[in-house]
């Protein structure tokens, strides 16, 4: 493994973080838009050792709950539970395939959206439904799309193990 | 390649994982007291440059659309000088249709909605505007329609806005007329009334007609009177011969809102009802 592909992961992830803050309101409504940043953290799991994945996600979750207060520590209690469980459960169960990695997106982001939705309490009844049932999976599934692209795009580099670099 | 699931699944990395699982659950379970200080602190130092970049990636966003608003307009103002008259006319009715910030004058700060990719982002927003531009905590926050919310936390280049859909937030209404008092708060969760505003407090013998307009009424001092919420679509509860509930259409869906204006601290007591469009009344 050469120096270089070490960092040209990090670039990877670093063009998601920035995708979220400045394409991502560009690209049509607010509830069904992909997820960069979780996207970022997915890809960062997959190929990290599940404590690390955890506290990462802890981070992640700890920075957007600052901004959505009205779920203050959801957000990392969700992401750090999909990240640890998205390392465990690559690391045993699945293959290095695009079709699985796209659907460990997708059941990250719903299971993402469901854990803030629950630990929050603010969304009850009706309002829970249509959140889990409707927005939640059309925004894994377009936050699935877009990692697929990634994958497909740059598969290459990011086939690098990060614990190991 | 595969990874091997004992070399993982280190002591380590579950004590790491139940660590943060641990400081998660303590911070769900922070008082606000505490809970806004850290989020604060976070905002403004490790996700200002985040939010700088997002701020400018709507300004962008407006300037694009702004420009091809901008070229839309001259095309047709090419047009219309054919029609000199008919341009007049156009001239009368775009001042009519003057917006909302020159009716309100002077006192308010214009921001950007930052919407956020979480399943609560219409109960509270991010907007960018903050203490530099002047806002303060509690200031309402309009569009163009009517009330969005209230200022909840005040960072130096952005705020957050608790919306009216936000489960504690209340409001003093009134009919238009001025002739029935309520408070205004989100509906609930259940059922199909979810993201509607109620009417709550009504006296059972004052009866509010289907279609009347909800404004704030002023009273308590935080919100100033006359500030469109919504419209009545009807009864929902009451208590027998005691109080009714009404079920408000809202005038403002937080989840679509991009641009609004907060209101500034000499806006306390004003009223603002004929700041914003009429609302038609429906029978």
């Amino acid at each position: 493994m050469r120096r270089s592909d070490k960092y040209r992961v990090w670039v990877i992830l670093a063009v998601l973080v920035a995708l979220q803050f400045s394409v991502r309101n560009r690209l049509g409504n607010e509830r069904t838009a992909p997820d960069f940043l979780l996207l970022a953290l997915l890809i960062y799991t997959i190929r990290s050792q599940p404590g690390r994945s955890a506290a990462a996600g802890f981070v992640v979750g700890l920075l957007r709950d600052a901004l959505t207060p009205a779920s203050f520590g959801a957000g990392a209690l969700a992401h750090t539970l999909v990240g640890y469980l998205s390392a465990w459960g690559k690391a045993v169960f699945f293959a290095e395939n695009l079709f699985v990695n796209g659907c460990l997106f997708f059941a990250g982001t719903w299971c993402r959206n469901v854990v803030v939705a629950l630990a929050s309490g603010k969304l009850k009844g009706g309002q829970l439904g249509w959140e889990l049932l409707v927005w939640s999976p059309l925004q894994s599934l377009t936050t699935a799309v877009a990692g697929v692209a990634v994958l497909w795009l740059f598969g290459r580099w990011l086939a690098i193990r990060l614990s190991e670099s | 390649m595969a990874l091997r699931a004992d070399r993982y699944a280190s002591r380590a990395g579950t004590l790491l994982f139940l660590g943060c699982v641990g400081l998660s659950l303590a911070a769900m379970s922070l008082p606000p007291a505490w809970r806004d200080p850290v989020a604060a602190a976070l905002r403004q130092t490790i996700l200002a440059p985040f939010l700088e970049l997002q701020q400018q990636s709507e300004l962008l966003r407006t300037s694009h659309s702004r420009f091809e608003r901008v070229v839309a307009q001259r095309d047709s103002a090419a047009l219309a000088a054919t029609f000199l008259p008919e341009l007049r006319n156009e001239n009368t009715r775009l001042r009519v249709l003057l917006g909302l910030g020159q009716r309100l004058g002077t006192g308010y700060t214009p921001a950007e909605v930052l919407h956020q990719a979480a399943p609560t982002d219409p109960l509270t927003l991010e907007v960018s505007a903050g203490r530099r531009q002047g806002v303060r905590p509690l200031a309402p926050v309009v569009s163009p329609e009517g009330l969005v919310g209230v200022v909840f936390a005040v960072d130096a280049q952005t705020s957050v806005v608790v919306t009216w859909a936000h489960p504690e937030f209340r409001a003093s209404a009134m009919a238009a007329d001025g002739g029935v008092y309520g408070i205004a708060a989100p509906h609930g969760t259940e059922g199909p009334g979810v993201w509607l505003l109620e009417l709550r407090g009504v006296p059972y013998l004052q009866a509010v007609p289907v279609g009347t307009v909800i404004l704030t009424s002023g009273l308590g001092g935080v919100l100033p009177r006359g500030i469109p919420l919504g419209t009545v679509l009807g009864v929902v509860g009451e208590t027998e011969g005691w109080e009714r509930t009404y079920l408000v259409r809202p005038a403002v869906q937080p989840a679509g809102v991009t641009h609004v204006m907060i209101l500034g601290a000499a806006r306390n007591g004003a009223d603002l009802h004929n700041a914003f469009p009429p609302v038609q009344e429906t029978p």
